[in-house]
């Protein structure tokens, strides 16, 4: 839904007249995937300043370090979700050092620098019951929230997600069911009152 | 009802909201900007030669330019008499042939008195060491045409 459409010829035709210093192609590519990079790093962070951050730096990077894309990797569109996630975990200092899923498996077992304390508390969204959905994904650990974000909302595939996280599929699945597990769990009261409002 | 179904519409509605977030539009210009910087062609190695080379080009001729020129000698003999006097050249060629000299110059120097002997002058013998300065005329071709003692 976020990523554009995926047609890599074209993207790595304009990518090789980027690096030749062609500032249309440069534009091209950019355009194409700014909203999508903009918007998984808004529910990543929770802020719209800290998305525009992580957007710039994101695109930054894009353009001094455009050959550390790799074409055999996935899409120019994850590359960048990817490089946008690892910036935004920079910015909270986020450790990724409990990849167990076992370990991973409660909110309970994580550490304390696994989960956003700050909580994104500004309002993002205009619609009352997206800007509730929203809040609950942000209150998820982060670990799970990247799985969630990448496959249920930018519409990357779990081979993407995996690749963008630096984690196998079968842990993708496990933290996506996770993911929207916890997600239903923080909504149940919204559910509930939609429930009984019916 | 299928119990994924909550979580499935509270995430459409999710990605049906965000379709309006958009990227700042400001940042396009700054990172245009720093795409225009990242590619500008780079300097050469040796890029500060040529203004380095124009800079000491325009001192040397303005030094040639300014700088006060060397008086230009004295062609005749008498340009020379009005600064110093110290009486009349003694002619050590035929006056005729001085006369019709067209180049002749006159230059101050210093030799050892015994030259003078060689030109028919006098010499004290225990002064024959002794420097003595002078102002001789030469022709063009460097011949010696006459001579002034300067004391």
């Amino acid at each position: 839904m976020f990523m554009p459409p995926h047609d890599p010829k074209a993207e790595h035709q304009l990518l090789a007249r980027m690096k030749s210093g062609d500032e249309s192609a440069f534009a091209a590519l950019y355009r194409r995937h700014k909203d999508g990079v903009h918007r998984f790093a808004l529910l990543y962070c929770g802020s719209p300043a800290v998305a525009a951050d992580v957007t710039q730096d994101t695109f930054m990077h894009f353009i001094t370090q455009p050959n550390q894309y790799d074409p055999l990797r996935g899409s120019i569109g994850s590359w960048l979700c990817g490089v946008a996630r690892n910036l935004a975990r920079k910015h909270f200092s986020i450790r990724e050092d409990a990849t167990d899923p076992a370990e991973l498996l409660d909110d309970s077992q994580l550490a304390a620098c696994h989960v956003d304390h700050d909580g994104p508390l500004e309002r993002v969204l205009r619609g009352e019951a997206a800007e509730e959905v929203r809040r609950a994904v942000a209150s998820i650990a982060p670990h799970y929230r990247d799985v969630l974000i990448l496959c249920e909302v930018s519409d990357l595939s779990y081979a993407e997600a995996a690749l963008v996280c630096g984690i196998d599929i079968g842990t993708v699945r496990s933290r996506l069911s996770r993911a929207r597990a916890l997600l239903a769990q923080r909504l149940a009261p919204a559910f509930r009152s939609a429930k009984e409002a019916v | 009802m299928n119990p994924e179904e909550p979580v499935d519409n509270a995430l459409a509605l999710l990605r049906g909201e965000m379709q309006s977030v958009q990227a700042p539009a400001a940042l396009e210009n700054v990172l245009a900007a720093r795409f225009r910087r990242q590619h500008r062609a780079p300097r050469p190695l040796l890029w500060w030669m040529p203004p380095l080379a124009l800079a000491a080009t325009v001192a040397v001729v303005s030094w040639m330019v300014r700088a006060p020129m060397p008086s230009a000698p004295a062609t005749t003999p008498s340009t020379t008499r009005a600064v110093v006097d110290d009486g009349p050249f003694l002619a050590l060629k035929p006056l005729e042939r001085i006369a019709l000299e067209p180049g002749s110059t006159v230059v101050a120097t210093e030799f050892p008195r015994a030259l003078l002997a060689d030109w028919g002058l006098p010499v004290s013998p225990d002064r024959a060491g002794e420097p003595v300065r002078a102002e001789m005329l030469y022709s063009a071709g460097g011949e010696a045409l006459a001579i002034r003692l300067i004391n």
